[in-house]
């Protein structure tokens, strides 16, 4: 009896298999009436506005404000504030808990100053000696993108309300201060005689910004619930969301529906064609913005074919870019350069074009091409990232045409980088395809870890080393603590070498869609802070 | 029935060692680093080297596996790698809602299966029994994340009847706060008497009870239809009937009784099924549990908490045969002596 009951079990499921993959995942739109659910739904109920975020996926990964390193952010960047802010429109760092700020000729000295009348929400006032404490205590622990502060040597507080840091090398710590994580300002005697880091973990905050959490559900689908703090030192005059609940909503359909009830006010991604059902949509409101998410095709410089600048360039000009921009329909944007719009020193006009004929003429002085010997590439991406298996596939049917066998292979990120720096060189892969974005906003990012010379292969899985490249990156990085102009113009000079050089294929950046209730009013990707959807500068108007 | 009883649990536990061992190994095999996703994807390798001290995988893996199976026999099923939390405690936290969940899909497909069987083998051959096996064919072949999408459309999108995710209304929590018990939200809020949750949380779980409930509903059905038709044509049953005994009693007083035993321990089979079975189905309607834990560990190779997800399974899988096979010896000696 019992073989029988299996027997009937593992049909069922290949069953159920075999349908997965012939359905798509999409829910037709269907009559949409955007206005609740009826009996179950209370919606709006009298009482202070709630903004419901939809999100994919656990929010509060880390609880830790000077270890999170992950989706904990979006919750966190509302709950803690830096000391600046960096603002993508204007490509400025603006004020936060610190007011003004400003740098010795070297670049080696930072004063900033303190915003007066801050409070944490412990009740503790913001100190110079509570931000240095912080600041330390993030750095002591030595976790997430703590390195950021690590040309900090000491920090001075000559007074309650000023900052001083002395530096052992030029550092832009105004760009540092405004990091995406590891860069909060918090209350490090919060938690008494506990042990912070478990005090943070029971769900407690020690931070300075508008909400502060009053309820956290590990595992349930409520997460987290934010309330306002009274105190805060903007102030609650006008019109705000006074409560910020996360939503953990992994179904995109299911996001989509909730939508439509109105039960949640903005969901933060969903597939390009639910989203846009909600385009024009009466009720509704949608947003793209291109993020700083990357997507690069690192070639392998060192070894191989690809060693051959001339069969780089002519990958380069063999991939159809407007065509994966199109079957990923809005979810992606064309990227210039490696450095995205939105950060300084982003350059225009460095885009790829496809151009089969010069690819074709390349790779037929190589000896390869239509009329040459067939060449062989090995591609390893993300297994289970969609969008990077789309790319692959696309980029594997162009460069067919050049008579480029192109062996695609999906793999787990511990995989694919244990294999991009594996100590045998004839393992590594010819071409590597996976995302970077920046720990705080400067472009060195890219260059430090993908094009610096590395002895041994860190995040510079191109295996690229030019030394002019090297001394530039250095150089740039100090320039960028006294002179941001002159550092933007060196940026582009580095961006010019790396196109010409082609160790890096920039394929886009993600867009953000997000869609909304037509309530949210102010609303704003700041690509800086990924996701991250700052509560307090909405204003609800439902 | 004492050594019976003895035998079958020394079975249970070697089921459940060889379980751990076998998922242990092949996490480990799968590639893959714990230590580098401990660490973070941006860590250094120093930072990495650390975390493998730190979680003892610099040890050789017949160590560790001893030492897991030490620590599973003690309580310590380690720590996971993504939640940062005893895995333990993780799955102590998510499994009551799942549970729930399943009983309630179980419940529902008792009171569906055991009537729609019962109809069948009563009217062998005829329309009803027709009716029955179309119902549980499409029941056991449907896709379940494909019958949770249209159940969602149909019933909230079109019909507005009844809500398309969660475990209740999310804004009671304002008004009329559930306080936790045992971490099932039905249960919970009927110890403490909170009706309004309760009633929220009954039509909140409606949806998904039917999508879990849709497989073991056929599988019943067809259990039941047999064992009664296998019942009805024994020496016993033709003395009922010559007694002058009513069809439907002879149906549901006489036949159904022995037909039991092979549907009880059917079900102790297609339970554990359906555990697994709502790791899609939470997805889908945005429930707390094990499967969404499940779904995120795995995303995350969190190799702790994946081994314990199958470990409670496993568990759960060995305690619901080993009930089942003391519960069939109770009520049939043959078993005992085989």
């Amino acid at each position: 009896m019992r073989s029988v009951g299996l027997r009937v079990a593992i049909v069922a499921a290949a069953f159920a298999l075999v349908a997965a993959a012939c359905t798509g995942s999409e829910g037709g739109p269907g009559a949409t009436d955007g206005d609740g659910n009826g009996d179950t739904d209370t919606g709006t109920t009298a009482g202070p506005s709630a903004f419901t975020y939809s999100v994919n996926s656990e929010v509060m990964i880390g609880t830790d404000p000077a270890t999170g390193y992950s989706n904990e952010v979006i919750a966190l960047h509302n709950v803690y504030e830096t000391l600046t802010r960096y603002n993508a429109e204007t490509t400025e760092v603006e004020p936060l808990l610190a007011e003004s700020w400003e740098t010795s000729e070297d670049g080696l000295t930072w004063t900033f100053t303190l915003r007066e009348g801050v409070t944490f929400h412990t009740g503790a006032p913001l100190t110079a000696e509570a931000a240095k404490a912080a600041i330390e205590r993030t750095t002591e622990l030595g976790e997430a993108a703590s390195y950021i502060w690590g040309a900090v040597k000491k920090i001075d507080t000559p007074d309650e309300r000023t900052l001083v840091f002395q530096l052992s090398y030029p550092s832009p710590l105004d760009l540092v201060s405004s990091g995406t994580y590891s860069a909060y300002i918090y209350d490090t005697e919060a938690a008494g005689g506990q042990d912070l880091a478990e005090w943070f973990a029971e769900g407690n905050d020690a931070g300075s910004g508008p909400y502060t959490i009053a309820e956290f559900n590990p595992g349930e689908e409520i997460e987290l619930r934010l309330e306002a703090y009274p105190d805060y030192w903007g102030g609650w005059d006008g019109e705000h969301y006074e409560r910020y609940v996360f939503r953990v909503t992994p179904e995109a359909n299911t996001a989509a529906q909730l939508l439509r009830a109105g039960e949640v006010t903005l969901v933060q991604r969903m597939s390009p064609q639910l989203w846009s059902s909600f385009e024009g949509q009466d009720g509704f409101e949608t947003s793209a913005a291109s993020s700083w998410q990357t997507l690069l095709a690192l070639l392998n410089t060192a070894d191989g074919p690809l060693a051959d600048e001339r069969v780089r360039d002519a990958v380069a000009l063999g991939i159809d870019y407007q065509g994966i921009i199109a079957a990923l329909e809005g979810a992606a944007e064309p990227l210039s350069g490696v450095v995205p719009p939105g950060l300084w020193g982003h350059t225009d006009g460095l885009e790829y074009q496809q151009n089969q004929a010069e690819a074709g003429a390349l790779l037929g002085e190589a000896g390869f091409g239509p009329d040459g010997e067939r060449l062989t590439l090995e591609l390893t991406y993300l297994k289970g990232d969609a969008d990077e298996e789309l790319v692959a596939t696309l980029m594997k049917s162009n460069l067919e045409e050049l008579n480029i066998d192109l062996q695609v292979q999906g793999l787990q990120w511990q995989t694919q980088w244990d294999k991009a720096k594996s100590g045998n060189e004839a393992e590594r892969q010819d071409i590597l395809v996976f995302y970077w974005w920046p720990d705080y906003p400067d472009p060195v990012s890219w260059f430090y870890s993908l094009f610096r010379t590395e002895k041994d292969p860190f995040f510079n899985l191109s295996y690229y080393s030019n030394e002019e490249l090297d001394a530039m990156i250095d150089e740039a990085s100090v320039v960028a603590a006294t002179d941001r102009d002159e550092a933007t113009r060196m940026y582009e000079q580095m961006q010019q070498i790396v196109a010409e050089d082609a160790p890096a294929i920039p394929l886009y950046t993600q867009v953000y869609q997000r869609a909304m209730l037509d309530e949210v009013e102010g609303f704003q990707d700041n690509p800086a802070y990924p996701n991250v959807v700052f509560g307090y500068e909405l204003t609800p108007t439902g | 029935m004492t050594r019976f009883l003895v035998r079958r649990l020394a079975l249970a536990a070697l089921v459940v060692v060889g379980v751990v061992i076998l998922t242990f190994v092949v996490a480990r095999v799968v590639p893959g680093d714990p230590a580098s996703t401990w660490a973070g994807p941006r860590a250094r390798p120093e930072q990495v080297e650390a975390a493998r001290r730190d979680l003892g995988l610099d040890r050789p893996l017949p160590v560790q596996i001893a030492k897991y199976v030490g620590g599973v026999a003690t309580g310590d099923w380690g720590l996971s790698l993504r939640t940062r939390r005893p895995v333990l405690e993780d799955i102590a936290q998510r499994a009551p809602a799942s549970i729930e969940l399943v009983t309630a899909a179980m419940l529902l497909a008792l009171a569906v299966g055991i009537p729609l069987g019962l109809v069948a083998a009563r009217w062998r051959g005829r329309s009803p029994d027709v009716l029955s096996r179309l119902v549980s064919v499409v029941g056991v072949s449907m896709p379940s994340f494909w019958l949770a999408i249209v159940l969602q459309l149909v019933f909230f999108q079109w019909l507005n009847l009844l809500p398309v995710a969660g475990s209740y209304d999310p804004d009671l929590d304002y008004t009329s706060p559930l306080r936790s018990v045992t971490n099932m939200p039905i249960l919970d809020a009927l110890l403490t008497g909170n009706w309004t949750v309760f009633t929220s949380a009954l039509t909140h779980v409606i949806l998904p009870a039917v999508v879990i409930a849709a497989y073991p509903a056929g599988v019943i059905t067809r259990m039941v239809r047999a064992s009664v038709l296998d019942t009805i044509g024994e020496d016993h049953i033709r003395m009922v009937r010559a007694l002058g005994f009513p069809e439907r009693s002879v149906f549901t007083r006489f036949a159904l009784r022995h037909a039991w035993s092979p549907v009880v321990a059917l079900l102790a089979l297609v339970f554990a099924y359906a555990l697994v079975n709502t790791f899609l189905v939470e997805a889908i309607f945005n429930r707390p549990g094990l499967g969404s834990y499940a779904a995120s560990a795995i995303g995350a190779l969190d190799t702790p908490a994946i081994v314990g997800v199958t470990l409670f399974v496993a568990l759960v899988y060995v305690l619901g045969n080993l009930v089942v096979d003391v519960v069939q010896a109770m009520i049939d000696p043959r078993i005992r002596v085989a």
